[in-house]
C-alpha cells in the first residue's frame, strides 16, 4: 500500500465531512478503513509490521501480505486491541464497518 | 466483566439515565455491551485497566443531543467523562479518572467549521483528528500550516485543551486557542471572548475581550464541555532549518540548557526544542534485547557504550527554526552557529535547510504520522507507556537537579530513564520522563506507580509541579499545589473546587479530572 493512496482516500473522506454532515459517517468499504485507520502502522515500515515481524514468518508480518488472516482475529484485534496495539471504539469503526474490514482482509488475502 | 456503576450512583439511576441517553442520541449510539465497554479501556493502563472501566459510552452528534445528555446526567446524577477523539494515549486514553463514569464520546461532532485563510485561524469541533485536519488543509491547498502533535490520531481540539506540544512556532497549542463555544453542565451554551457579541467577526481575531478571558479556564478542567474551538494557524514560512546538536558528556546538561536559553528566549530558535538523554537516544532502530538482557534498567555504561559506537554524545538536541523573510533563515542559522561556537565549542552541530518551493522532508514534521508509537513495546508486548512531566525553569542548575533525581529514581525502580526535555517557550523545560512498561507485569506497573508518586513528593519539595498526568495520578499531581493551604487544601485547588461547585453542582462533568471533584464517591 503506497502512501499516496492513503492520502487521496483521506482527502476524499474529509470533503464529505467538511460539507457539514452531522449524520453517521458514510459507511466505508473495508479497503477505505484500512487506508484510513490501519495503514500507518501496518504498511511495510510501520510499527505494527515491525512488531509482528518478531513473531511471524518474515514474509507474513505485513497484514496485506498475509496468506491467512481470519476475520475473527481482525475483529478481536480492532475492538479489544492485541498485544501493544490499541483498540478502536465503535464510534471510530462501527460494527458493520468492522465486519466489512475483516471480510475484506480475509478474502483479499485468500486470493 | 460486569459493568461497574458510576461513583455515587445506583443501578436504577444508571438504567434511567441510559434510557434517557438512548432517547436523546438514538439507541445505536449508547454503548453498553461488554465488547464496546472494553473498547473504552485504557490500552496503556498502568496496572489493571478495570480500575478505570466505564459503565457505558454515549455519543451525541450535535449540541442539541449533548444538551439532552447532560440534562439526563443531571436528573439522575450520573457523571460523564467527555472525550474528543479519545486518543489521549499515555494519559488514560478515553478512560475516566473515576471508575464507572460514563464516557461522553464527542467523536461524531467532527466538523471543521471554518478555515480562514486571511486571518489565519480555524474553528474545529472535538472529533476532528490531525489526520482529518491536515487532509482538509491539503485539499484546500491552504497557505496555513498545522502544528501537529506527536501522533496524528488525536484530536486537534483535545490536544490544545490538554496543553499539548507541537514543533512549530505555534507549538504551545494552548496558546493558539482563541475563542471557544462551551456547554455548561446545565446545558447553557456560551461563547467566550468576542464570540459573545452577536454577529461577531472577531471571535478568532483577538484573545482579550471586554472582561475576563475564560479560554484558559476550560483547558485541563471539567467546568464545561468544549464544543467548538478557535485555533490560530501559522502562514507557510519562507524557509526552515532543522538542527541536531550533540554534546559529549553527561555533565554538559547545565551548560547546554544555559546556551540554548537566550536563543529560545529571543526567538532565534522559534519552535520547541527537544533534549534527549542517553537512554532516549539509544532506542532508535534497536530492540531492548539488543542492548540488554539482564534484570532491571539498562545500566548507564551500556547506553553510553552504544552511543560511543554510533559517534553520538550523551545529550542530543533537535529543533526546527522558521523564518518568514526570504533569506532570513540563513541569518538564524548563522546566529545559532556563532552562539554555540562562542559558548559551547565542544558541541557538534548539524543542520538541514529548506526554502519555500522545495519538496518537504521528513525532518520538517509536516506529515501526519503514527511513528512515535514505535517505542511502546520497548520492553516487549503488551507494552504501555506514561510519563512523569515536571515543568522546570530553563536554568541549567535547576534542570540538572531535577534530571539527576529522576534518573536515580527510575534506575532504583528498575525502569530505563527514557527522558526528553521540551523547550516549549524560552523560560521553561517540560520534562517527559517516559515510563515504558510491560502491561502484563504487575510488579513493573506497581513499580511505575510507586516511582511516579515518589517523584511527585520529591519534586514538589523543590517547588516543582507537573504539566499533565495519567488519570491514575490526577489527585497526586493536584496535591502538589500546596501554596497558602487552609485545612490541608492549597488555595488554588480550593478555588477550583469552589468554581466546580458553582458551575456543576451535581459534579456530573468529568469528576476527578485534574483532581477537581474527585471526592464524589
Ligand atoms: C498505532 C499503530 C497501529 C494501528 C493504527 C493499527 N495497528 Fe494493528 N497492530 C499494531 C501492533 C504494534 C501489532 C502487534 C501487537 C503485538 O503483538 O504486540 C498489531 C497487530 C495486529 C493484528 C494481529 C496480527 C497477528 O497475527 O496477531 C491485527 C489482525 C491487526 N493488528 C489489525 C489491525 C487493523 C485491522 C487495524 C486498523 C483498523 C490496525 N491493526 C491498526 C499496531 C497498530
Amino acid at each position: 500500500m503506497k502512501l499516496t493512496i492513503t492520502l487521496a482516500v483521506g482527502a476524499l473522506a474529509l470533503s464529505t465531512l467538511a460539507a457539514g454532515a452531522q449524520e453517521a459517517p458514510p459507511s466505508r468499504t473495508g479497503e477505505d478503513i484500512f487506508a484510513q485507520r490501519c495503514v500507518f502502522c501496518h504498511d511495510a515500515r510501520g510499527w505494527g509490521t515491525r512488531s509482528l515481524a518478531r513473531r511471524t514468518p518474515p514474509d507474513q508480518a505485513e497484514l496485506l501480505e498475509r496468506e491467512v488472516l481470519p476475520e475473527i482475529l481482525v475483529r478481536h484485534a480492532v475492538r479489544r486491541g492485541i498485544g501493544s496495539m490499541p483498540q478502536f471504539t465503535p464510534t471510530e469503526i462501527s460494527d458493520a464497518e468492522l465486519d466489512a474490514l475483516a471480510r475484506w482482509l480475509a478474502t483479499r488475502n485468500a486470493d | 466483566m460486569s459493568a461497574p456503576l458510576p461513583p455515587g450512583t445506583s443501578q436504577a439511576a444508571l438504567d434511567a439515565a441510559l434510557e434517557a441517553f438512548r432517547a436523546a442520541v438514538g439507541p445505536q449510539w449508547v454503548f453498553t455491551s461488554e465488547a464496546d465497554r472494553a473498547s473504552y479501556l485504557d490500552p496503556f493502563s498502568i496496572g489493571d485497566p478495570d480500575a478505570h472501566a466505564t459503565a457505558a459510552a454515549v455519543a451525541p452528534a450535535n449540541t442539541d443531543q449533548l444538551a439532552q445528555v447532560l440534562a439526563a446526567a443531571n436528573a439522575h446524577k450520573v457523571p460523564v467523562w467527555p472525550v474528543s477523539m479519545g486518543k489521549n494515549l499515555a494519559y488514560g486514553t478515553a478512560a475516566p479518572a473515576l471508575r464507572g463514569t460514563v464516557v461522553l464520546d464527542l467523536k461524531r461532532m467532527n466538523r471543521i467549521v471554518e478555515i480562514n485563510e486571511d486571518l489565519g485561524y480555524a474553528v474545529v469541533e472535538p472529533g476532528v483528528s490531525y489526520f482529518d485536519f491536515k487532509a482538509e488543509l491539503d485539499r484546500r491547498q491552504s497557505n496555513l500550516w498545522m502544528s501537529g502533535a506527536a501522533h496524528s490520531w488525536g484530536s486537534v481540539m483535545g490536544n490544545a485543551l490538554e496543553h499539548g506540544v507541537g514543533y512549530t512556532p505555534y507549538g504551545i497549542h494552548a496558546e493558539t486557542i482563541c475563542g471557544m463555544e462551551v456547554m455548561l453542565a446545565d446545558g447553557t451554551l456560551v461563547r467566550t471572548g468576542f464570540g459573545a457579541i452577536e454577529g461577531s467577526q472577531e471571535w478568532q481575531a483577538f484573545k482579550w475581550p471586554f472582561g475576563p478571558n475564560w479560554d484558559g479556564v476550560f483547558t485541563q478542567s471539567n467546568f464545561a464541555v468544549v464544543t467548538k474551538l478557535g485555533l490560530w494557524l501559522m502562514p507557510q514560512p519562507e524557509g526552515m532549518a532543522g538542527f541536531t546538536i550533540s554534546v559529549p558528556a553527561k555533565g554538559d546538561l547545565a551548560r547546554l540548557v544555559d546556551t540554548l536559553r537566550p536563543l529560545r528566549l529571543d526567538d532565534t530558535i522559534n519552535a520547541t526544542y527537544t533534549i534527549a538523554n542517553a537512554w532516549r537516544q539509544s532506542t532508535g532502530g534497536a530492540q531492548r534485547s539488543d542492548l540488554w538482557q539482564g534484570e532491571g534498567a539498562i545500566p548507564e555504561e551500556v547506553v553510553t557504550r552504544r552511543l560511543a559506537e554510533r559517534g553520538r554524545g550523551w545529550w542530543n538536541v533537535i529543533f526546527n527554526v522558521f523564518d518568514h523573510v526570504p533569506g532570513g533563515i540563513d541569518l538564524r542559522i548563522d546566529k545559532i552557529n556563532r552562539h554555540f561556537a562562542a559558548h559551547f565549542p565542544q558541541a557538534s552541530i548539524e543542520h538541514t535547510r529548506w526554502v519555500k518551493g522545495e519538496p518537504q522532508q521528513a525532518w520538517m514534521r509536516q506529515d501526519v504520522s503514527l511513528a512515535p508509537f514505535g517505542i511502546v513495546d520497548w520492553r516487549g508486548s503488551p507494552g504501555g507507556h506514561s510519563d512523569f512531566g515536571p515543568v522546570v525553569a530553563a536554568v541549567g542548575s535547576r534542570v540538572t537537579q531535577v534530571y539527576e533525581l529522576i534518573e536515580r529514581r527510575f534506575l532504583e525502580h528498575g525502569l530505563d530513564p527514557w527522558v526528553g526535555m521540551f523547550g516549549m517557550g524560552g523560560r521553561a523545560l517540560i520534562f517527559v520522563a517516559d515510563m515504558l512498561y510491560k502491561r502484563d507485569d504487575p510488579e513493573m506497573t506497581a513499580a511505575c506507580q510507586r516511582l511516579f508518586r515518589t517523584l511527585c513528593r520529591e519534586v514538589s519539595a523543590m517547588g516543582v509541579g507537573l504539566y499533565r498526568s495519567h488519570i491514575t495520578f490526577m489527585d497526586d499531581a493536584e496535591a502538589m499545589h500546596t501554596w497558602n493551604a487552609q485545612d490541608g487544601q492549597g488555595a488554588l485547588p480550593a478555588l477550583n473546587e469552589r468554581l466546580k461547585a458553582c458551575l456543576d453542582p451535581n459534579n456530573i462533568l468529568a469528576p476527578g479530572k485534574q483532581g477537581i471533584g474527585s471526592a464524589r464517591a
